[in-house]
């Protein structure tokens, strides 16, 4: 006998997500995943002047801001036909990797970590211990001992501030994780929120702040570098990139081994999609340092390049009465006129429905890792095995396919962006010194169709624009979670967080954390 | 200092915060809140306290949020956020933080506002959707504004953080489709008294809010009954915002203003005026009509601000700053009539100026030309020998 | 009619408050269209020095203007020396009542002889008394944006007023009344295009007798 059981809201997201699951013996058999929020984006966009569209559109989504930011200019760059100098892709990919960066670090320590570890039992670590074992896994130490007692201060003072009402102590934890390995965890949850500060300083500098910045403008980069500022920009990343490398990646394999069982569900739809990201210097989609391609479960592991012309949007199951099955050029989003409730068999979602050439695709780090990989992109490639034989799982990558893949990928695309990051100063300041490199280009032309197709930290992005008469005519977005977090299509057939959920188990239904960790390891 | 206590500087020494580093940034809190610099040891000795105490009780609502003010919030610096959710206030719910998740979470906030009625802080992050009956927001099976209704009225005050929190933000902008407002504004409209501060910018920066924290918690702001004192109410403006934020312009205190006032403009994105850091007035900047200390706290723990980066202010901290703001590239917004241009379409002001002016001049040359047609030129017509008002009185057989 | 010009008409004093508002309105326009839009570079702390001397210039001309009708005589119809208190030649005169419709009909040519008229026609009165509120209003909304006074009760109600106005839900923010302000001055400018229009239609003598102080007509 089916029971359904419902995780509303889904915390530690960004955003608001509600997960109902049907579970049958222990382990989930359907699942529906519901959007919470509607807030009209396109609608405002829609009759503004293209370039402010940079500016109102990355307000989507807070800690994506850049992404949706350059996805939104280079909607404007595409329907105006404009080609950014060589200086201003620099600067735009030198920020976008500042957003992975933090993205990343904040998504692993700050709100997936607790999936796993259980600050409650760090209590139990012995200090010298934990210093040994980190010495052991290769990773940073810190004082461990403070930590410690930090955590046993909030217990015993009764106020767990926002550890309020959290499943500490869920059997759903590793049991033979070490508490030592817990308590290590927990030292660098503390650390990361400094790292992943330092990550948006490296946008502030380059953007003015984040979130939310402000110098990518249609055209090119409103930022021209100075030597100090490029100074601050290099040593910057080069702390960052150290702590990723001595830290967060040896954390994720020293972790990852007491999760070996998530190797087994949380597969999902098996169709992967990345629209690429980083331009090189042909600005092609397929040249980009993560490139463009779509995967097919149905063909096994082979990688195509991937077209905004297959899209198609459907809203059966999603509040909207504008025409299901368009095309995101030209889109439209109207919200239903009286809100029908919630029902899982008809309207249940604000999210609309994605498909790619009708099927239901996952996108973010795994979907992009695995394209790069397939396309032989050198440093993932050589991450992305170095991984997989510490996992046992040598020249096996369709194993990356599952929940703990989806987690470490998002980890060792980290590892990559931050050294490319290093690279692109360095080509930054060579191209400085020798003088005459450019930021800006005007654009003339005020008329147009376009599509900026980008990738967030959480996946594949487009922004599409029409401009007509030098405005807006029609506007749509189709964000990585419209992707991830979609509702069932026209033909009922489930999104790809939906389905990742499926054959999951369910090891206490009051409190399912595994469901919460599928959930997350979208980064939604 | 007062007193010396190991362990609060030991734990910033954890976080790699010096004790001369953290008494630099009591400085500026102290300037901020338009104190003397002497009152600097009162405010680390304010946090210091803090940091052994009771936890003041918070909790952390999300609207129509894109989550950006939560992740500024997290780029705070002395106080970093982790000392301000474990050293100073018990933020018990904060949805995009939290360990707990579901209807663990739901019981928190409610658990919070139960036990402390009166005695908490709720901050608002987001704008309050009320289209299609608040539907356009759902959380744990209710919609956002239930949540308003119930927690609010418990609450000490309200701490609106970011545009949308304050005003609806870019979400109410024309034509507004998601029934997007202010929760100043919908409190009043719901006859909920609960005090609000209104800290707008998008996001709003981080450094204000630890400055509203700590001049509501640590220096009385808040008095012992959950009552907001005379002396919070003194310091906030006509909008509810806090005037040593939000009293002057950016104009006012940006550092390319020498530029503006020796007329060196940026004219165009990619010239050298650029690259010298000339004044970006001519290509859209708000900063005259923006009021917040951007230009003196900065942002990202004061690494740098939006015309720092050669970027125009585009005025995200003042009321309905979309349609105020847009186009953010151009020096005025455009005027609609109606809903032509109402999202930013529309003509300049000028435009319009020039075009009622020309009209003007237009229709006297056309009334030249007749006034020579008609012989007026000159000499002119002769006067009426009587006006005509008299004249038919005169035929009724009325006097004056 | 033309009608002969005495000087009786515009006594020194306001020859010479008439001089300073034409150069007051001649360097505040440019000034201030300078700072709405600096069409090339180098001279904003130039425009802006120059836009509020002239401001308190004018303001304070404008004052004295006011306070000076009430002491200075001026011919109180055309065509003659007879002199009266400024002030009532100024407000609407006997010779005003009924009158704002055949000048209505003149000057769209619906009728033929010139309307019998007191000092001044009616609605060139009306114009006239308009340009001290249409003065006061553009000083008044140039204080709300400008730094030192913007944050005084008196001038941040105005600018509350206008912004809750232009936006319909209100609040804090400047641009509205920076777009009044600058509509302010068309206004003022097509006043002034009607005015030196109606002025010198028929000839050039109350220009020479304005500027110069120079009598015309049979004397």
């Amino acid at each position: 006998m089916a029971e359904n059981i419902v995780i509303d809201p889904v915390t530690r997201i960004e955003g608001h997500l509600r997960v109902e699951c049907a579970v049958e013996g222990g382990v989930i058999t359907d699942a529906w995943v519901s959007g919470g929020l509607y807030r009209g984006m396109e609608t405002v966009l829609k009759g503004r002047q293209p370039a402010d569209a940079f500016y109102v559109a990355q307000r989507i989504c807070g800690v994506c801001p850049i992404s949706h930011g350059h996805a939104a200019t280079m909607s404007a760059e595409s329907a105006l036909n404009v080609t950014i100098p060589a200086g201003a892709r620099l600067v735009r990919n030198l920020i976008e990797a500042g957003e992975f960066l933090h993205s990343h670090i904040l998504w692993f320590y700050t709100l997936a970590a607790l999936d796993y570890v259980d600050p409650a039992k760090a209590l139990e670590a012995d200090i010298a211990e934990t210093y040994a074992l980190a010495q052991a896994a290769g990773t940073s130490t810190a004082n461990f001992g403070a930590v410690q007692a930090k955590v046993k201060a909030l217990v015993e003072g009764g106020q767990l501030s926002i550890f309020t009402n959290g499943w500490l102590g869920h059997p759903g934890y590793a049991q033979d994780m070490p508490a030592e390995l817990h308590l290590i965890a927990v030292a660098h949850y503390l650390e990361a929120l400094e790292m992943q500060a330092e990550a948006s300083r490296v946008i502030a500098i380059m953007g003015g702040k984040f979130p939310h910045f402000m110098t990518s403008v249609p055209g090119g980069t409103t930022w021209v570098p100075t030597e100090e500022k490029l100074d601050d920009v290099l040593f910057r990343l080069l702390r960052i990139r150290d702590w990723i490398k001595n830290t967060m990646i040896p954390d994720t394999l020293a972790i990852a081994p007491y999760y070996a069982g998530a190797l087994e569900y949380g597969k999902g739809t098996g169709n992967f999609l990345a629209w690429g990201v980083f331009n090189s210097e042909s600005m092609e989609m397929v040249d980009r340092y993560l490139p463009n391609g779509v995967i097919f479960s149905a063909q096994g592991l082979k990688v195509e390049d991937a077209t905004p012309d297959k899209v198609l949007e459907y809203v059966e199951h999603s509040w909207y009465k504008s025409d299901s099955g368009l095309n995101p050029q030209e889109g439209k989003t109207q919200a239903v006129d009286t809100f029908p409730g919630y029902d899982v068999n008809a309207k249940y979602s604000w999210a609309k429905a994605p498909r790619y050439d009708g099927k239901a695709v996952e996108v973010g780090p795994l979907a992009r890792m695995l394209v790069a990989y397939l396309r032989g992109v050198a440093p993932v490639k050589s991450i992305v095995d170095t991984a997989l034989t510490a996992l046992g799982a040598a020249g096996k990558p369709e194993v990356l396919v599952s929940l703990l893949g989806r987690v470490a990928a998002r980890n060792l695309e980290a590892a990559v962006v931050a050294d490319w990051a290093i690279e692109w100063v360095n080509e930054l300041i060579a191209a400085a010194k020798e003088g005459g490199v450019e930021f800006y280009t005007p654009i003339e032309q005020n008329a147009g169709k376009g599509a900026g197709l980008w990738e967030a930290p959480r996946g594949a992005l487009g922004h599409f624009m029409n401009v007509e008469g030098g405005l807006i005519a029609n506007y749509q977005v189709v964000t990585p979670s419209t992707w991830d977090i979609s509702p069932r299509d026209a033909d009922g057939v489930r999104g790809a967080m939906e389905e990742a959920l499926i054959g999951a188990p369910v090891l206490d239904v009051e409190r399912p954390i595994e469901a919460a960790r599928i959930a997350r390891s979208f980064d939604p | 200092m007062a007193h010396e206590d190991r362990a609060f500087y030991d734990q910033l020494a954890e976080r790699g915060v010096t004790r001369r580093g953290f008494l630099k940034f009591c400085g500026s809190v102290a300037a901020m809140l338009g104190l003397s610099e002497t009152m600097a040891p009162t405010i680390a000795g304010a946090v210091e306290a803090a940091a052994g105490s009771k936890l003041y009780p918070a909790v952390w609502l999300n609207g129509g949020a894109c989550t950006g003010c939560t992740e500024s919030a997290a780029q705070s610096t002395y106080p970093d956020i982790a000392q301000i959710v474990l050293d100073i206030l018990s933020l018990n719910y904060i949805e995009t933080v939290m360990m707990a998740t579901g209807e663990d979470a739901d019981k928190a906030l409610y658990q919070t506002a139960e036990a402390n009625a009166g005695k908490f802080i709720m901050i608002y992050e987001g704008t309050v959707m009320t289209g299609l009956e608040g539907n356009t927001l759902r959380v744990a099976g209710k919609t956002g504004l239930q949540f308003i209704d119930e927690i609010a009225p418990k609450a000490a005050a309200v701490v609106a953080v970011g545009s949308c929190a304050v005003d609806g933000g870019w979400v109410k902008a024309a034509p507004n489709p998601a029934g997007g407002t202010g929760i100043s504004m919908y409190l009043k409209e719901k006859g909920i008294a609960t005090p609000v501060i209104n800290l707008p910018t998008c996001p709003v920066n981080p450094e204000w809010i630890v400055a509203i924290v700590i001049d509501a918690l640590l220096l009385g702001g808040i008095d012992e009954n959950g009552k907001v004192t005379e002396g919070l109410v003194s310091k906030l403006d006509q909008f509810g915002r806090p005037s040593f934020i939000f009293g002057q312009t950016i104009h006012d205190n940006c550092p390319r203003r020498g530029h503006f006032e020796n007329g060196e403009f940026v004219y165009q994105f990619g010239s050298p005026e650029e690259a010298k850091g000339y004044c970006l007035y001519p290509v859209g900047c708000k900063g005259p009509q923006t009021q917040t200390n951007c230009p003196i706290v900065r942002w990202n723990n004061q690494t740098s601000w939006c015309v720092e980066s050669g970027a125009p202010c585009i005025g995200c901290g003042n009321f309905n700053w979309v349609d105020n703001g847009a186009p953010f590239l151009g020096r005025m917004r455009k005027i609609g009539i109606g809903s032509v241009g109402a999202q930013g379409g529309g003509w300049e002001p000028g435009v319009l100026g020039a075009i009622a002016g020309g009209a003007v001049v237009g229709a006297l040359a056309v009334h030249g030309v007749g006034m020579k047609a008609a012989g007026r030129i000159g000499e002119g017509p002769a006067t009426e020998p009587m006006k005509e008002y008299d004249a038919k009185r005169a035929k009724k057989g009325g006097g004056n | 009619m033309a009608h002969k010009l005495y000087r009786e008409a515009h006594p020194m004093p306001f020859v010479l408050t008439h001089w300073i508002n034409l150069l007051a309105m001649f360097f505040l326009t440019l000034s201030g269209f300078y700072i709405h839009f600096p069409i090339f570079p180098g001279f904003m702390g130039v425009a802006r020095g120059t836009h509020f001397f002239w401001m308190f210039v004018l303001i304070i001309n404008l004052t004295l203007r006011i306070v000076l009708a009430f002491v200075v005589k001026s011919a109180n119809m055309p065509d003659t020396r007879e002199v009266d208190l400024d002030i009532k030649n100024w407000l609407p005169q006997a010779a005003n009542r009924h009158q704002m419709i055949p000048w209505i009909k003149y000057y769209l040519f619906l009728k033929k002889d010139h309307p019998i008229s007191a000092k001044y026609g009616v609605l060139q009165k009306i114009a006239y008394l308009a340009t001290i509120p249409m003065t006061f209003a553009a000083a008044y909304t140039g204080f709300c944006l400008w730094g030192p006074t913007s944050d005084w009760g008196f001038f941040l109600a105005g600018t509350t007023w206008v912004a809750d106005l232009f936006n319909a839900g209100g609040g804090a923010s400047l641009m509205p009344m920076r777009i009044l302000h600058y509509w302010i001055m068309w206004v003022i400018l097509i006043f002034t295009a009607a005015h030196v229009y109606l002025a010198n239609i028929y000839n050039f003598a109350p220009s020479k007798m304005i500027f110069a102080w120079k009598e015309s007509g049979d004397h």
